[in-house]
This record gives structure tokens, sequence and C-alpha cells, in this order.
């Protein structure tokens, strides 16, 4: 699954870059939620087993094939908290943008730096 | 006992619940959520009690499965110490914010709470994935506590901070991933175990990712420009969650992983810290905002712990050891509880500048609070980081660290000259406005500023373990009992100084010998009656006597020193007794600031050189010990002399005493120049003793320290000469005066110590004389300038003939006491043949009585001004002291013998050779004899008839008036030029050129600029904008891996 974690790692680099070079406030958000998902991608193919099936131990899966047979489900858990927290984050950086802009009427990043030194 | 999951069952039951109660009443809803601190509070204190007193530690299990299955959280010892310390702040905290939180939304109580639980679970969990979603938690609650505010600042702040943190937990979340395909878990002990299967290249990469992220939460130089801004802009309580609370748990993180790096990273994160606290009090030089200026000095605390906590565990101590908390859990809590308290205050006052804060001043509790607090941060006894550093110091050094010792001191250096500007600013500067006091605000810091108390008092029973602790904590249960009393009118709390002064003495003179009953006069029974004029001051005084109490308990704690900490804590104690004292005067505060600085960097010298002599000498902190040094000797004798020297202000060192002295009050100004430099000069006795009995043929230390005083002999005098301040020029003198000490204690004979001794007393004697006498005429006259002054004689004789007396004996000429000195200097250089060094110290004795001269005859003689037709003599309680010290003057030169022959015996001991041969009161050397009372006789005698001649003589003299002076064909373009006495020696300014510019001031200057404005420069990497600091933290964790890795 070599080829998920290389998109993911690509969807980081992406979007960080976004992070970087985009001036706009809105935009950077998007750049935060790109990596995201790009992490999300990454931590789905770490458990991922070809041809595995579903952790759910019942009558088509018995306990003793479950470790041969069925993918890891930690990192399956683990994304769906990361993609929970991501959404919290990234809802409450537009909250963010929308009260700047309420404030000072501008969404570029380079406007709001009277705090410094 | 309540199992801690409560504590979440309890925050996610009240996250849903609040809301609904709040429909009904806000005082419900209020209740609840104070009653919900309460409640952590009582279960993390309950757990911690108990865990102290030996019960097991308590893993928690969660879903019905055993690790690594399920999560489980752990409740030991220590995650019980950090939990009641940070839920005891949410308490306190929430208090503070009281009236903020009954006008706001509801909201705000819930993402408080979640705060809380967020940080409980940081340090309760033992789960890699688990820790990532509480520190999300954490920080998705504060990031919207910040949100609610409307203030754009705070805002702008918040995004940064957002972003920030969102960057580090991509990193967290991709090395916990990584982690647990390495290890297979994400149980951190089953990591730990299973350590080996990290040492892949995936593992160390994961490994490195998990440890930086946590790093950036912790802000590291120079990734950090956002949590500055943080610090900066948003609201006070919060803040002191986030400076305390949250950097607490993110510590605890960072320390519960250490096992897991190996010695690479583990460099790393020391390297780190150290560089963070070094520069972020380098940038914080220039700061003029207060709450970025403790954002500052809380990123450099949070390095310095890291590091120290690191450092301890590199250099092979047990992670849980006592040792390792001793140290880190001491500069912990000084931070944590200073920080916070800090932040507190800063939400009160409100103000952008620092010096606004001297508002502080109509409040004495927080005015208290405030000085606590920063004292803690400098790291001054008696406060927990002062036991801390110094354990900490022994114990590096006695590991061989010398490197991480050097920058731990150099940046605590930097931390103590912002700071103390700012206490400086806050004691002495205008204010306007006063601030609103309400009791919700003020609470929280008084228990947190007791608690700082109580917990130095704790540590000093840890580090003392083993003294008589009695003799040492008297005089500071005396100094609280006097903070208490503070309301008493000044005649009662000076009687009771006195008193106490007075029983102290009679407590420890029996434990006093030799030299030792010399300074135990000077300091104890001199300090009695320098006491004394304390009764021209009406009113109350406040924040005079239990610092007065305070220099004196540290003089007295020198004297009965037999360890090098019980010296250094006696020497701190004095130092932060007296600057309080210096900072009094109306003028002092760049001179207290000066005096202060000179005082931190020389006791730094010290604690390093007491360092070095714990780890060569067998970890032995006995004094006795300094004579056995066996290696690094000429390093631990120099900077133990820089130390002391500071003090005694020999020259190169000396720039802070002219304006400490000068500018100190009438009472203070004797106290600081004949007691206080007595120390440094104590200090100098020991070493020199010891570098004596040494006996190790080091010589070239006393050689060049001869040079020293001879030089500072001949500046300080040549300094006091041109000075138009009555008091300076006293204070310049004192300079010159210490320099003959020095000379005298690095001729290393019998009469050399003999002369420097007795001369220490001497100059105790007539300097306080001179400064009381001087100090009456200018609290009569109101000017210290000499040229504002003239023919006081007729209305204050008996100052005049104090003054007299005091120059007679100042500049050593018969028949009073000084004369024994110069008799005996003479015949000291003769023997030892220094007759070069001999040479400037006899020039320099010549330039004392230029200044002498014009001490008098400015003052006394001449003309009377017309505004001081109405001036009285100084008041009574000025004028005892006085002439107590002109009787012990009178009976010293009568009978030198008194002093001078106990004195000799006990030196015999050190020097038996070249001892004073005592004959019917003459004292024979090998050159000649000179007997004291003879030459009292002969010059009374010569003086009664030249008197009398005068008498006689005189009396048909015209006396000139005031119109009598004529000015042939010049006009006086400014009033001070029809004084004679101005500008004096002005022909000898010009005639020593070079001699004269004033070098050593330059220097430091230059100094001081170097270090402001590289901090200047540096600082300004901080844009303020948001993507440039991405890109900081980005640069930051490629440099690290490619300095831990090297690529």
């Amino acid at each position: 699954m070599l080829l998920i974690t290389i998109f993911g790692f690509a969807l980081i680099f992406i979007g960080i870059w976004g992070m970087l070079t985009q001036k706009n406030i809105i935009k950077m958000i998007i750049g935060f939620s790109i990596v995201d998902t790009g992490i999300h991608l990454v931590i789905l193919s770490i458990g991922f087993r070809k041809e595995g099936t579903a952790p759910i131990i019942d009558a088509t899966l018995s306990k003793a094939e479950a470790v041969s047979r069925a993918i890891d489900p930690i990192p399956s858990a683990l994304v769906l908290t990361a993609i929970v927290i991501g959404l919290a984050v990234t809802a409450l950086m537009l909250v963010y943008a929308f009260k700047m802009y309420e404030k000072k009427g501008s969404l570029q990043i380079k406007d709001f730096k009277e705090l410094k030194w | 006992m309540v199992d801690p999951i409560y504590i979440f069952v309890i925050v996610l039951g009240l996250a849903f619940l609040l809301s609904l109660f709040d429909k009904l009443s806000r005082n419900l809803s209020l209740f609840l959520f104070f009653l919900a601190l309460a409640s952590f509070v009582y279960i993390s204190g309950s757990w911690f009690i108990s865990l102290l007193s030996g019960k097991e530690e308590l893993i928690i299990f969660t879903a019905g499965f055993k690790p690594p299955v399920s999560i489980n959280l752990k409740m030991g010892l220590i995650e019980a110490f950090f939990t009641s310390l940070t839920n005891f702040l949410g308490l306190l905290s929430a208090i503070y914010l009281f009236r903020k939180f009954r006008a706001e939304a509801v909201y705000s109580l819930i993402l408080y709470l979640m705060i809380i639980m967020g940080i409980n679970g940081l340090i309760m969990t033992r789960d890699l994935f688990n820790l990532f979603v509480f520190l999300e938690i954490t920080s998705i609650a504060t990031y919207s506590m910040i949100g609610i505010s409307s203030d754009l600042k705070s805002l702008t702040a918040g995004f940064k901070y957002m972003i920030a943190g969102g960057i580090a937990s991509v990193f967290l979340l991709i090395g916990t991933i990584y982690l647990y395909r390495s290890s297979g878990t994400l149980n951190i002990d089953s990591m730990i175990s299973s350590v080996g299967l990290l040492t892949t290249k995936t593992g160390i990469i994961a490994l490195f990712l998990v440890i930086i992220a946590i790093m950036i939460e912790l802000k590291p130089f120079p990734a950090n420009g956002w949590a500055l801004d943080v610090y900066q802009s948003v609201n006070s309580g919060v803040v002191a969650i986030i400076a305390s609370g949250i950097s607490a748990a993110m510590l605890f993180v960072l320390f519960k992983l250490t096992p897991l790096m190996n010695e690479n990273l583990l460099t790393a994160v020391a390297g780190i810290g150290l560089a963070t606290f070094f520069f972020s009090n380098l940038l914080a030089l220039k700061q003029e905002n207060p709450k970025r200026l403790l954002g500052y000095s809380s990123i450099g605390q949070i390095g310095l712990i890291m590091t120290v906590y690191v450092v301890l565990i590199k250099a092979g101590f047990i992670r849980d050891s006592q040792i390792v908390w001793l140290i880190s859990g001491g500069l912990f809590l000084n931070h944590f509880l200073a920080k916070a308290g800090l932040f507190w205050l800063a939400g009160i006052i409100k103000k952008e500048k620092l010096s606004d804060w001297a508002s502080l001043r109509t409040s004495p509790i927080l005015l208290f609070a405030f000085g606590t607090f920063i004292f803690a941060l400098i790291g001054l006894p008696p406060f927990p980081g002062f036991f801390a550093k110094w354990q900490l110091v022994m114990t590096l050094a006695a590991k061989g660290m010398i490197f991480w010792i050097v920058i731990i001191l150099l940046g605590s250096f930097l931390e103590a000259i912002y700071l103390l500007r700012w206490l400086g600013k806050v004691l002495k500067r205008e204010f306007q406005e006063k601030f609103a006091i309400h009791f919700s605000r003020i609470l929280p810091i008084i228990i947190f500023m007791l608690l700082i108390l109580v917990l130095g008092a704790y540590y000093s029973t840890l580090i003392f373990a083993g003294n008589n602790l009695n003799i040492l904590y008297l005089p500071m249960l005396f100094v609280f009992l006097l903070f208490i009393l503070d309301f008493l009118p000044v005649w009662i709390k000076n009687t009771l100084t006195i008193a106490a002064t007075a029983c102290y003495s009679y407590l420890i003179f029996p434990q006093l010998a030799g030299y030792k009953n010399i300074f135990g006069v000077i300091f104890l029974i001199g300090g009695v009656l320098l006491l004394i004029p304390g009764y021209i001051k009406k009113g109350k005084r406040m924040g005079f006597y239990p610092f007065v109490a305070m220099m004196y308990a540290g003089l007295a704690g020198l004297l009965i020193s037999k360890t090098t900490l019980q010296l250094f804590t006696s020497w701190e104690i004095m130092t932060l007794g007296s600057y309080i004292l210096i900072i009094r005067g109306k003028k002092s505060e760049p001179h207290a600031l000066s005096y202060m600085l000179f005082s931190v960097g020389g006791a730094f010298a010290m604690l390093l050189g007491f360092g070095l002599l714990f780890s060569v000498n067998g970890n032995s902190l006995a004094l006795d010990s300094l004579a056995n040094v066996s290696q690094a000797v000429g390093t631990i004798y120099l900077l133990l002399g820089l130390g002391f020297l500071t003090k005694m202000a020999s020259i190169g060192l000396h720039i802070w005493l002219p304006g400490a002295h000068g500018e100190a009050e009438t009472d203070v100004s004797p106290m600081v120049s004949a007691i206080l430099l007595k120390a440094g000069m104590f200090g100098m006795i020991i070493l020199m003793s010891a570098i004596h009995s040494a006996k190790i043929g080091f010589v070239s230390l006393p050689y060049s320290l001869g040079w020293l005083g001879a030089i500072t002999v001949f500046l300080g005098n040549l300094m006091a000469i041109y000075q138009e301040d009555a008091k300076r020029l006293l204070a310049y003198s004192s300079v010159g005066n210490l320099g003959y000490v020095l000379f005298g204690l690095a001729l290393m004979t019998h009469l050399g110590w003999l002369t420097s001794i007795t001369y220490a007393l001497n100059h105790f004697l007539f300097k306080a004389l001179l400064f009381l006498a001087i100090g009456g005429v200018v609290m009569r006259v109101k000017t210290k300038n000499m040229y504002e002054m003239g023919g006081l004689i007729k209305k204050m004789p008996l100052s005049f003939i104090s003054v007299l007396i005091g120059i007679i004996a100042l500049s050593g000429v018969p028949p009073l006491s000084g004369f024994a000195g110069k008799w005996m200097i003479y015949n000291v250089v003769l023997e030892k043949g220094w007759y070069f060094q001999g040479l400037v110290v006899i020039i320099g004795g010549l330039i004392a009585f230029l200044y002498c001269f014009r001490l008098i005859y400015a003052v006394f003689l001449g003309q009377l001004k017309d505004n001081h037709r109405q001036v009285k003599e100084a008041p009574i309680a000025l004028l005892i002291p006085q002439y107590i010290m002109i009787f012990a003057i009178m009976l010293f030169s009568v009978y030198p013998g008194f002093i001078l022959q106990p004195v000799g015996d006990f030196l015999k001991e050190l020097f038996p050779q070249g001892a004073l041969i005592w004959n019917e009161g003459s004292a024979f050397t090998q050159f000649g004899y000179w007997n004291g009372g003879l030459i009292f006789m002969i010059t009374g005698g010569i003086f009664a008839i030249f008197f009398l001649l005068l008498f006689f003589l005189n009396r048909k003299a015209q006396k000139v008036k005031q119109f009598n002076i004529v000015y042939a064909a010049e006009r006086p373009s400014r009033p001070e030029l029809t004084h004679v006495g101005y500008n004096f020696f002005a022909h000898y300014k010009k005639a020593l050129g070079s001699l004269s510019q004033p070098y050593v001031t330059k220097f430091w200057d230059t100094m001081s600029d170097l270090f402001h404005s590289s901090g200047d420069f540096v600082r300004r990497l901080y844009t303020g904008n948001g993507q440039t600091y991405i890109l900081h933290i980005l640069l930051f964790v490629l440099a690290v891996y490619y300095i831990t890795f090297g690529g």
C-alpha cells in the first residue's frame, strides 16, 4: 500500500506548501485541511492489508483467523478520532477567520501583525 | 479515595448539564462549576497525600480491557503531584476569573472545565494516541476560550496559536502512527519495554517527530513567536493556565517520554532547552510590554526546566530519584507559582508599559507579592528556585558539566537584568491612576505568594538538613515578624530592630573567634549604632525595617557560616535586603539596579566557584575545604575573588558604588558604606587565609590583588576629588579606602593583615561618622552639592567637629587612629619590598588630603549662604551615634594596643613571623617604633600652642563679608561659579588627562549595549506574520533533525 502512503505524504506537503505560500487566511485553512486529509490517508495505509477483510469477528471470521486475515483495526479507529478532531480544528479556524475579518475587514495574514518582537 | 477517572466523568457530564442548569440560574451553574473544580483538587490532592504516605499507585483501566489493548491512566506520586498543582491552579484561576464567568455566556465555563480535564488527561494517560487526543482537547478548548474574546489582538494571537498547534499535531500524529507501526503498540509502557524495536530508521524518525511535536508545544526558540503573542494579548486568567498549567502538563509529557529517547535525542532536547532559556532572556532585554516580558520569561523558564531534567538524566541520575525532583521540581514550582501570580497581577494592573506598574505601590500586599515573585524568579533566597539552583550547580559541577552551568548562569543573569529593571520601575516611577481591586482577583495571588514562601522554607529545611537550624532561622523569623508588624509607627519598629540585633549579637558572639570578633563588632554592634539615626524618621516608613533586618541577618549569617551553602545563602539574603534599602533613595533607581546586577553577577561567579570547589574536593561543602583545593586552583580562587571583590567595589567592579551609596537615604548611606562593604572584605579574608594555609605557592593572585588594591586606592581617591556632591565624594572615598584593605590583605604578611583588619574597623568608624554628619547637613540644607553650602560651622558646630575628626582619622595624619594604619603600611611595604605598589598607595593617600580638605572647607568654612541663615544643628538621633564613634576613635588613637594586640595575637596563628612587638604602649617593628598615646599628646600639645597663638594674634583681624568679594572684570555666568569650592580641582583633571577618563564606566556601558542591541536585533525575527511562524517551525524541525542525526 505504498502508493496510498505516498499519496498521503504528497497531500501533506501540498497542504503545508499552501499554508506557507497562500497569503489569504481562508486558503491557509484549506491548506491545513489538505494536510489533515493527507494524514488520514497515511494512517489508513498503515493498517491496510492486501485482500484483508473487515476486523469484525463473527461467523465468517473466526478469532484464530482474524490475526492473519483481518486488517489492523486500530488505525481505522484512530483515523475516526483524527477526522473528528480535524473537523473541530478546521471549523474553529474558520470561526477565527470570520471574526478576524469582522474586526479588520481583511483576510490577508500580513495585515495581522500588531503583535511582534 | 475517589477514582481519578471521575475527573473526566464530571467534566463530560457537566459539559452537557451546565447549559441546562444555566437556563435555571447562572448562580447554580457557577456553583456546580466551582464545585467540580474543587472536587478535582480534592481528588488529586487526596491521592497525593496518601501516595506520599506510601500507598500504592493506581493504574486505571478503561473499557474493561487490560493494556495494551485498552487505554490506561496512571496515578502515581508524580502524577498526583502535577495534577494537584494544576487543579489547584485551575480552581484559583477560576476564582480569579469569577467576574468574567459571571458576565459571559455559559460556554466559557464549559471550555474552562475542558482545559482542566485535558491537562489532567495529559498528565495521567499512558497511551500515546490518547495523549494526542487530550492534547487536542486542551488545545481546542484553549483556542475557543481565546476566541470568545472580541479583542482583535487576542484573536490574531489565537489564530497564530492554532496554526502552530495544528502543525505540531501533524507531526505528533504522523510520529504516533509510525511508532505504532514499529513497536506494534500505542501503550507508552509497552513501548518502553520494547524500546529495541524503535531502533529502525522508521522508529527513530517517528520518535523524533513525536518529541519535536511536544517540543513545539513547549515553545522552543526560535519557533515560538506565536506563543509570545498569546502571552501578550490573551486574558490574564487564561494565560496563567496556559503558562503554568498547560506548560506543566506538556513538560510532564516530555518527562514521561524520556525513557524512549536515545542519547542523541536527549542531547537535542537539552540543547534546545538551553538555547531557549538563553535566547528568551536575551531577547527580553528590550521588552517594554509587561505581559510579553512575562512571556519571554515563561518560555525561558520552561526551557531551563526541560534542560535541567534531561541533563540530570544524561548525567546518570535515576529518573524518579529524589535529587532529580528536588532540582527540577524546585525550579518548576518556582516558575509555576511565580508566573501564574505575575500574570494574574498583569490582569489587575492592565498597563501596557512596565513603568506604569508603579501604581502597584498603592497596594502594599500586591507590591509585596510582586516583589516575592520577582525575587523568586531571579533565584534569591528564601525561595525554592534559590535552593534548586544551588543544588543544580553543585550536582552538575560534581559531574564535570561546567558548560551547562555557565550558560544557565548567564541566562539567569540576563533574566535578572530585566526583572530587576522592572522592579526598580515599580518601586520608583510616578503613577497617575489607581486600579480597581476585587477580592476574587487578589485572593489567588496571595495564596500563591504564601505558597511560594512556605515552599521556600520547606526547601531550605531539605537542603540545610543536618545543620543547627535555630540559629539560621531566628533572624529570618524576625524579618517575617517585621513584615507583619509593618503597620506600626517607625519608633516602635526601630526599637524592636535594635533590640533584636542586640539580642542576636549576644547570642552569637560566644561562637566567634579571631578576626570574626572584629567583624562581629562592625556588623552587629555597628549595626545597632547605625540604627539609632532611624529615629529621625516620622510616620511608618513601610518596607524599611524588614529589609534592614534581612541585611543584618545575612551579615550575621556570614559570621557563623561553616559551609559554602550557609555562606552563599547569607550572602544573598544580605544582598536582597541591602538592595531594597539602597533603592529607597529618591534618585536611586538606576544605581540600585547597577548595584544589584553587579551583586547578582558576582554571586553567580561565586556560585560557580563553590560548585567547582565542591567537585574537586570530594563533594564537601565545608568552608575549611577551601584550603585543600587540589585542582582548578586558580579558577576557583579567581571566581570566588570576583564575587567578593564586587561587594568590595574594587576598581573595575566599582561603578555601582558611588550612586548606590551617594543617593541612599541619610541613615542608609552609613550602613551600606561603613558596614556592608566589609562583607566583601570578610569574604576576601576567608579566601586569602585559605590561599595562605594552602601553602601551594600560589603567589600570582595575591600579587595581582596587591596591584589592584594599590590602583583602587589611587583611582578611588582621585575620583573623589572631582565630586561636587558631598555624599558621592564620600562614596568614592570608600572605594579608595577599601583599596587599602585589599592592598593590606594582598601583602600576605602579619603586619599587612593587621593593618587591613584594624583599618576595616577604623573605616567603619570614620566613614559612618562622616556619612552621618554630612547626611545631617544634607538633611538640613536640602542639597548635596558642596558649592551650594558654606559657612555652616556656625550653624552646625557639632557636625563640624564630627567631620573634622572624621577627616583627620581618614587622612591618616597624627594623632588619630588613621595614622597607625599609615605607619604600619609604610613598614610593611618596606618589609615586603613592594616599592612601586607602595608608592602608588602613598600617592593615593596624598590625594585623600585634597578631598578631605574640600569637604570641610566647602561645607563648613567660607561664607554662609543667605538661604541657610535659619539652618539648625542636625537632629540628636544623628548626633548620638556620631559622638559614640568619636569617642571610639579617640580611645583607639590613645590606646591602639587595645585592638591591635588581640588581633595581632590571633594573626600569629596564621602568620607567626613579623608580628608587632609591644613594649609599654609602643609597637616595634624591624624599622622603628610608634607609640599612639605619646603621639596623641605631642600632637595635641602642638595643636594647643598654635591654636592659642592664633587666638591671640587674630583678635584684630577684620571679618570678610559677603560683598567684600570683588570680581575683577569677570562676570560669573552661572551662580555656582561664585563659590570657590566649585570645580575645585579642575586643574588636576586637566593635568592628569586620560587618567581621569571614565574608562571603566565606558567598558560596562559598552557591554550592556552589546547585549541589549544584540537582543533587540535577534527579536526582529518575530515579524508578527503568522506565516513566518509556520516557516520558523518547519525550519526548526529540519535544523534539529540534521543536528541530531547528522542528515
